[in-house]
């Protein structure tokens, strides 16, 4: 399969201006701001099929689309790069090794809705990437493809590099845009929804660094090439970051619409050592647990994922093998995102603490009888009970841990102690 | 405003555009619990309490972001509804203290009320509540008790969106949040208290009034802020005949929701001391006690022979004291002067938000009354400094702690040949009378003030006044008799009835149908009064 997304990654100084322009680099941007009219770009990537790789899967042609025209505002693109999702490091990789990529994409994004200040919200701890992008910036300003009068065409453009400081919920996008205002990253009331009312209070469209990564392609060789790859629903490529007990972790592009299963044992090498698989996480840590026989005949899509039960997300893959306690696992994914809720809404600000002081005690042998299904009604009390989908996230995992290995979990109570292994 | 139609638990409710279901709801009476919407501050939406069920909605929605829309149904007790109500109140009392035994909130908490009409279980957390700070002082009016709080952020958005000030933020994450200063803030502004009143649980306590009194004892009076001419409505709320605190009353046309500091807390100045219960008169070495007969003889023949008389009545005293006063001076002597005690202040902008620059309740509308004559209390303050006076009547003020120049006062009221001062404490002023008159304070009385805005606005007898002092009007009423017009003893309606009669701005009004939110007078005849 030819490469989108990773088509520069592993080449010598790919991230320098020079390497990535030699290559084709920013030739879609000088396509788009010299031949382009704002709703034809628009139309041509609702045309390709592109959804959004954050992890809800939005259309991005029809996400641009929702900023009004006639708004007097302006208008404010920015790149989530605020990349925190357990068992997710793809857009880590394209920032650090394809910088010009993402920035590429983010000023095509930022043409399509006529905004003249874009901005890439990077993930605190990120700071080689952060380098990394803002000397890309310093490159691409100097080249004269960010600026003033961008290609002689009179439109101007400015990107701004904005490190975050340190919070999974600045991942989600109105927090992003509160953490970018200068603001508590708290997540914001919708409705009004970022499209009207988002970065200070202006029309704004935030996108994903892998959606964006993926435009300049798109561009390149039109939507129709792009749309051929993947499944009915599911267009294109996508990136899957694969941890855990696999033989060959790392980062991998796929042709949506890929066999988990082959994937898992034919491109990542199975499960190291002799050991049985347990467990797969399918899109990065908030998304439900699977059982080996559940991925059998997944594909990996939108659409087929869902249709297991669980979501494609991010597609940061966690594989545990046989020796994982999942009563470990779920008590570290609770207390991750006990740690990170941002504490504005009270079901997720009290539940998820609950949720994780059970699931401890339960791991250090004290659980109670009954303390399974009260994580389960804790856990239904909080998922779709606040603003934003940090609850759903938090809740998902120790429901679907607990309902997938409810035995491992009833012996860990009665037995006081840890079965497995 | 585009009428749209929705129904609201079966009942056919026609709202205008724009209105959330929040509003709605309460527009008809339907009562949604919540705990961070407020309708004077901006939707939170993050406490859940409010959720209700939206018909053609997969998910329940927080009733005070959700906008109406023509067609839709609500249901605000539909299982759903119910167990979520449950729920997200489950999680507000999993990290509280539950110590309502010694919380000032007890009794007006919003947690109690709720968990009884929506929870009712017992408690199923036993892995260890989070600790928080207690007793944090806030500010000069307000303590902190993180554990008890919601973190439904009505404070720190009153402290942005209402007095602009920003003392407060949220800080720390997850169950781990809370309320607190900036650094080097403190929270003084001139509004800080009513972060008390909105505050849902016994997070935010008033300093002053806590540990006072269980506030299921409160008896609560609807009456009139005596602090300045503003007139912010007010319950004011006693034990065992005495006040112990001020709360706003909701009242669009003049404070909204809210009371400043110097009102909510005036009743300790104004209410407070050693109260003068006797009459007294002046012999050889001093004060006297007297009977009330006695005094006022001598009132009556000493301001009659001793003119020309001076009449300074408080700001805090009644349109129908006022209108007493004026008669019995005009009654009494042929030369007087009256005037209304009257001082400014410079204001700073938040102070602006509710406060006036005086300090006198009613100064318009003592002046309506005739209180009024020769161009200003400053006017006739000259004048009596100058000599120009033989006796003063003076009601409700400390001319001498008052004045710029307590001195100038003291020596200009020494010299006075006659001096009757009518108040409830011993002041300075009182220590300088021929004849002393133990009166009543704004607490103890009913009767209307006109604010700034010529608001008419009724005061209701909130305490019973001590025994010996006389209301002023009762005072008034029995000087007027000696002085030849019988007033029998006339009711506070009655008075008002006589004033309504000769002042035209007055005219055609009820007392009863003054109500607790008052009556805008004639906009004319208010500006006349405005000085």
């Amino acid at each position: 399969m030819e490469t989108i997304l990773l088509r520069n990654v592993g080449v010598a100084d790919s991230h320098m201006l020079a390497t990535y322009a030699g290559r084709g680099g920013y030739r879609s941007w000088q396509k788009v701001v010299e031949s382009m009219k704002p709703a034809e770009l628009i139309d041509e990537v609702k045309a390709s099929g592109l959804r959004g790789r954050g992890g809800a899967g939005f259309p991005t042609g029809m996400k641009w689309s929702f900023v009004p025209k006639d708004n007097p505002k302006p208008k404010y693109l920015v790149c989530n790069a605020d990349e925190s999702e357990p068992g997710t490091f793809k857009d880590r990789l394209l920032i650090e090794q394809d910088p010009h990529a993402v920035i590429e994409g983010t000023l095509i994004s930022a043409y399509a809705i006529q905004s003249h200040t874009a901005f890439i919200y990077i993930r605190g701890e990120m700071v080689y990437g952060a380098t990394r992008l803002e000397r890309a910036v310093e490159e691409a300003y100097r080249a004269g493809f960010i600026g003033k009068n961008i290609f002689g065409s009179g439109y101007d453009l400015d990107l701004i590099v904005h490190r975050g400081a340190g919070a999974y919920i600045c991942g989600e996008e109105t927090a992003l845009l509160s953490s970018l205002e200068g603001s508590r990253g708290w997540p914001k009331l919708k409705p009004p929804f970022p499209a009207t009312h988002g970065l200070f209070g202006c029309p704004t469209v935030v996108n994903n660094v892998e959606t964006l990564a993926a435009l300049p392609w798109i561009i390149e060789r039109g939507a129709p090439a792009y749309a051929a790859i993947g499944t009915e629903k599911s267009k294109g490529t996508k990136l899957f970051s694969v941890s855990g007990h696999i033989a060959k972790p790392g980062v991998y592009e796929l042709e949506m619409g890929y066999p988990f299963k082959k994937f898992l044992e034919e491109d990542c090498g199975g499960v190291p050592g002799g050991k049985k698989l347990k467990g797969v996480i399918p899109g990065g840590g908030s998304m439900p647990v699977m059982l080996p026989d559940e991925i059998d005949k997944v594909n990996l899509d939108y659409e087929s994922v869902q249709a297991a039960g669980s979501l494609l997300g991010s597609g940061g893959v966690i594989v545990m093998d046989e020796s994982t306690c999942m009563v470990r696992a779920a008590l570290n994914l609770s207390r991750f995102f006990a740690h990170e809720s941002c504490g504005q809404c009270s079901p997720c600000r009290e539940g998820c603490h609950w949720m994780e002081k059970i699931l401890h005690r339960i791991e250090y042998g004290q659980g109670e009888q009954g303390d399974l299904d009260l994580i389960l009604n804790i856990a239904g009390n909080i998922a779709g009970n606040t603003i934003c989908p940090f609850g759903d996230a938090a809740a998902w995992p120790p429901g679907a841990f607990i309902r997938k290995f409810r035995g491992e979990f009833e012996a860990h109570v009665a037995e006081k102690r840890c079965t497995v292994g | 405003m585009d009428p749209v139609k929705i129904t609201i638990d079966g009942k056919e409710v026609v709202t205008t555009k724009g209105k959330t279901v929040i509003q709605a709801a309460d527009e008809i009476g339907v009562s949604i619990p919540r705990y961070c919407y407020h309708p004077k501050l901006s939707i939170a939406g993050n406490c859940r309490m409010c959720m209700v069920e939206i018909e053609k909605m997969p998910k329940l929605q927080i009733a005070c972001n959700t906008q109406v829309a023509e067609g839709m149904s609500v249901l605000t007790q539909s299982p759903k509804v119910l167990a979520v109500r449950k729920a997200v109140l489950e999680f507000l009392l999993i990290n509280h203290p539950v110590d309502c035994p010694i919380c000032d909130q007890a009794g007006e908490c919003f947690l109690q009320d709720y968990y009884m009409q929506h929870d009712r279980q017992a408690s199923r957390f036993d892995v260890g509540k989070v600790h928080d700070r207690k007793k944090t002082i806030f500010g000069p009016n307000v303590v902190f008790d993180g554990e008890r709080c919601i973190k439904c952020t009505r404070c720190v958005r009153f402290c942005q969106e209402i007095t602009k000030t920003d003392e407060l933020t949220v800080i720390n994450r997850g169950d781990h949040s809370t309320i607190a200063l900036f650094d080097d803030a403190v929270l003084d502004n001139p509004l800080s208290a009513n972060v008390v009143d909105i505050c849902p649980v016994g997070a935010l306590t008033d300093r002053d009034f806590r540990f006072k009194v269980r506030v299921w004892y409160l008896q609560k009076t609807p009456s009139i802020c005596p602090g300045c001419s503003t007139g912010c409505n007010i319950s004011a709320e006693t034990y065992q005949n005495r006040i112990a605190r001020f709360k706003p009353r909701i009242n669009e046309a003049v404070n909204s929701h809210w009371l400043c500091d110097e009102g909510r807390y005036c009743f300790h100045d104004l209410a407070g001391g050693e109260r003068l219960t006797t009459p007294m008169i002046r012999q050889e070495g001093g004060l006297v006690p007297t009977t009330w007969e006695k005094a006022l003889r001598a009132v009556y023949s000493g301001l009659k022979s001793a003119q020309p008389v001076a009449g300074i009545l408080s700001g805090r005293n009644t349109n129908e004291e006022a209108f007493l006063f004026a008669k019995l001076v005009k009654k009494l002597a042929a030369d007087y002067a009256l005037e209304v005690f009257y001082q400014e202040r410079e204001l700073t902008q938040v102070q602006k938000i509710l406060m006036s620059p005086d300090r006198s309740p009613n100064f318009r509308g003592a002046r309506a009354m005739g209180v009024s004559t020769n161009g200003g209390f400053d006017a006739l303050m000259q004048k009596l400094i100058a000599g120009s006076f033989s006796s003063a009547y003076v009601v409700g003020e400390d001319l001498v702690a008052s004045a710029a120049e307590p001195d100038q006062a003291r020596t200009a009221l020494q010299k006075l040949p006659f001096l009757v001062v009518q108040d409830t404490r011993v002041t300075e002023t009182v220590k300088l009378a021929h004849v002393v008159l133990p009166a009543t304070h704004f607490g103890e009385k009913d009767g209307t003030y006109t604010n700034r805005q010529g608001r008419l606005q009724k005061l209701n007898a909130a305490l019973i006044p001590p025994e010996g002092a006389l209301q002023d009007s009762e005072i008034l009423m029995r000087l007027l008799d000696l002085a030849g017009e019988k007033n029998g003893s006339a009711t506070t309606a009655e008075i008002f009835a006589a004033l309504s009669r000769e002042v035209s701005a007055y005219a055609n009004i009820d007392y009863d149908s003054i109500g607790d939110q008052g009556i805008e007078l004639e906009a004319a005849v208010a500006e006349n009064h405005d000085r």
